[in-house]
């Protein structure tokens, strides 16, 4: 069972993520057992179609959100005194 | 909870399908499963470790290296010393966290911050990176031409082995062999520690200068933009980004964290020790007028050594020098090539193949070829903006810390694995202490040149 919450809305259900049904007749038992092989050293939620599936979107509250939209206005303001002072020193 | 590796076969019937990602990063894992299994500690230890030693080491990079050398050629051993190791201490808090987060979501920086935050924070993160790796690449390139100039090459030669190195990595699809190959690389940043025996330094002084004196002299600008650069030079945003992207593209676990640890911590000592090599090489120039060799100033390190502590000590900091560029154009190149690909939304790894992440490999080939056609253009400033690269990392750099402590903290992401008290008040502290310094260096830098203050 992945840890990550994953988003609720619009996930597919794991049915949907399954490339064919191991349960198959039409399968071919070898194959079944490579992918049987492959999964077994992995963790569920490390799998490529697992990790595409975005994490459950955090609720930051007002004032989260305002001290961080404070913080990169600063970082951006700092980083053009840096750009300026690095232009004017060239000339 | 992590799940255990051998019980790790989903409960439910049918298997998602399966990638060639999936594939390579498995039988890695078997590896590891099979250490682990046996009991091999020293083989378990050898198949996890990479990614923090290369973020460290990786950090170790030319403008750094040449900014521990500058200090010490302009202020001794005083004071840096154990600065040095202060600093480096400070990204192991930092450094550890980006690899259990990996470790425990399986994403990289990029994605998570998007996904988690939003687009667009996750964009700010990405377009910050790019900058300073742009930036920090073009320094790269630099360094290694300092260090050819040593041997009467020219930056064609600097462009072409930096650009082939990128390349002949790339090769073969797979994350282990390019973490493999660029390790083997990290190991020649040892020269900088060869450099410093070669210069026969006095063990006394060296003891001494752990009392954390003299203070570097000069004015108060001087003194900021020392701990601006220096702080830059050891801790840096492209690092967060690729230690939480390669832990996880390597396919580390809660229960590798342990050993992710330990390769942070080896990684943080083995960059301390060869950053103050190169502290130690540049102090043997303090006596012959060594303050007036600042930053690239031509290959001024290389040959000044060569005058003052003879042609092998020149030569190894020469050879040290291209190393250190040539492995930190691999690590930042990757970082902007897991940012580039986690912010699209397509494959980001090492382990597929260029015809199913061309943007993950175009972003990595692509930012060290724009970085190389810069240092051809004749007559661009390219001392000064190897000068400024370390600082405005060092700016830039608040922002992904207190993003990288409150992922840290995300207990629906992180479960038991969340920081603790004790590291977030080190985390804390870090992120304070870099924003000051960095901030203070930028306003009085700025008004300065404004002339709202004098010099």
């Amino acid at each position: 069972m992945s840890r990550v919450p994953v988003e609720q809305a619009g996930d597919p259900p794991v049915a949907d993520l399954v490339a064919d049904d191991t349960r198959s007749e039409t399968r071919s038992s070898t194959v079944a057992a490579d992918e049987y092989a492959v999964i077994m050293h992995l963790e569920r939620d490390q799998l490529v179609a697992e990790t595409f599936r975005p994490v459950a979107r955090a609720q930051l509250s007002r004032p989260v959100r305002l001290s961080l939209l404070a913080l990169r206005i600063v970082a951006v303001l700092l980083a053009l005194m840096v750009i300026y002072t690095f232009i004017a020193l060239l000339h | 909870m992590a799940t255990p590796e051998v019980s790790a076969v989903p409960p439910f019937l049918g298997h998602p399908q399966l990638t060639d990602e999936d594939n390579a990063r498995s039988h890695d894992r078997s590896r590891v499963h099979h250490a682990r299994s046996q009991d091999k500690r020293w083989h378990l230890l050898w198949l996890l470790v990479g990614p923090g030693i290369l973020a460290m080491i990786g950090e170790n990079d030319g403008p750094s290296m040449i900014a521990y050398a500058s200090d010490g050629a302009q202020y001794g051993l005083g004071f840096f010393v154990p600065f040095l190791p202060l600093l480096f201490a400070m990204a192991f808090v930092v450094q550890e966290m980006a690899m259990r987060i990996g470790a425990v979501t399986h994403r990289g920086y990029g994605e998570l911050v998007l996904q988690r935050y939003g687009k667009l924070w996750g964009w700010f993160g990405a377009g910050d990176l790019c900058v300073t790796n742009l930036v920090t690449l073009i320094a790269e390139f630099v360094a290694i031409r300092v260090g050819l100039a040593y041997f009467h090459l020219g930056p064609g030669v600097a462009v072409a082995l930096g650009l082939a190195l990128v390349v002949f990595t790339l090769r073969g699809s797979r994350y282990w062999h390019w973490e493999r190959t660029v390790l083997g690389l990290a190991i020649f940043n040892g020269l900088f520690l060869v450099a410093a025996v070669l210069v026969k330094p006095h063990l006394g002084s060296l003891t001494a200068a752990l009392s954390f004196t003299p203070f570097p002299h000069g004015s108060f600008n001087t003194l900021l933009l020392l701990l601006a650069s220096t702080i830059g030079a050891t801790v840096t945003p492209w690092m967060i980004f690729f230690q939480q992207s390669a832990s996880a593209d390597k396919g580390m676990t809660p229960s590798d964290v342990r050993h992710g640890r330990y390769d942070t911590a080896l990684g943080a000592v083995l960059a301390g020790v060869f950053g103050v090599g190169a502290l130690v090489a540049g102090a043997a120039l303090l006596p012959h007028s060594g303050s007036g060799i600042q930053g690239f100033a031509g290959a001024g390190f290389p040959q000044a050594l060569d005058r003052v502590a003879g042609g092998a000590a020149g030569t190894v900091f020469a050879l040290g020098l291209i190393e250190a560029g040539a492995l930190a154009i691999l690590t930042i190149s990757a970082s902007t090539a897991y940012a580039a690909a986690e912010c699209v939304g397509v494959a980001h790894s090492f382990n597929t193949s260029p015809r199913n992440a061309a943007v993950f490999y175009a972003a990595n080939v692509g930012v060290a070829l724009i970085a190389a056609v810069v240092i051809l253009i004749p007559g661009a400033p390219l001392l000064s903006i190897a000068l400024n690269a370390n600082v405005l990392a060092t700016v830039l750099l608040p922002v992904s810390l207190v993003f990288v402590l409150m992922l840290a903290n995300d207990r629906g992401l992180m479960g038991r694995w969340a920081n603790r008290r004790s590291t977030n008040v080190v985390g804390i502290a870090v992120a304070v202490f870099v924003a000051v310094c960095g901030a203070a260096y930028a306003i009085d830098s700025f008004l300065q040149v404004t002339g709202a203050i004098g010099s």
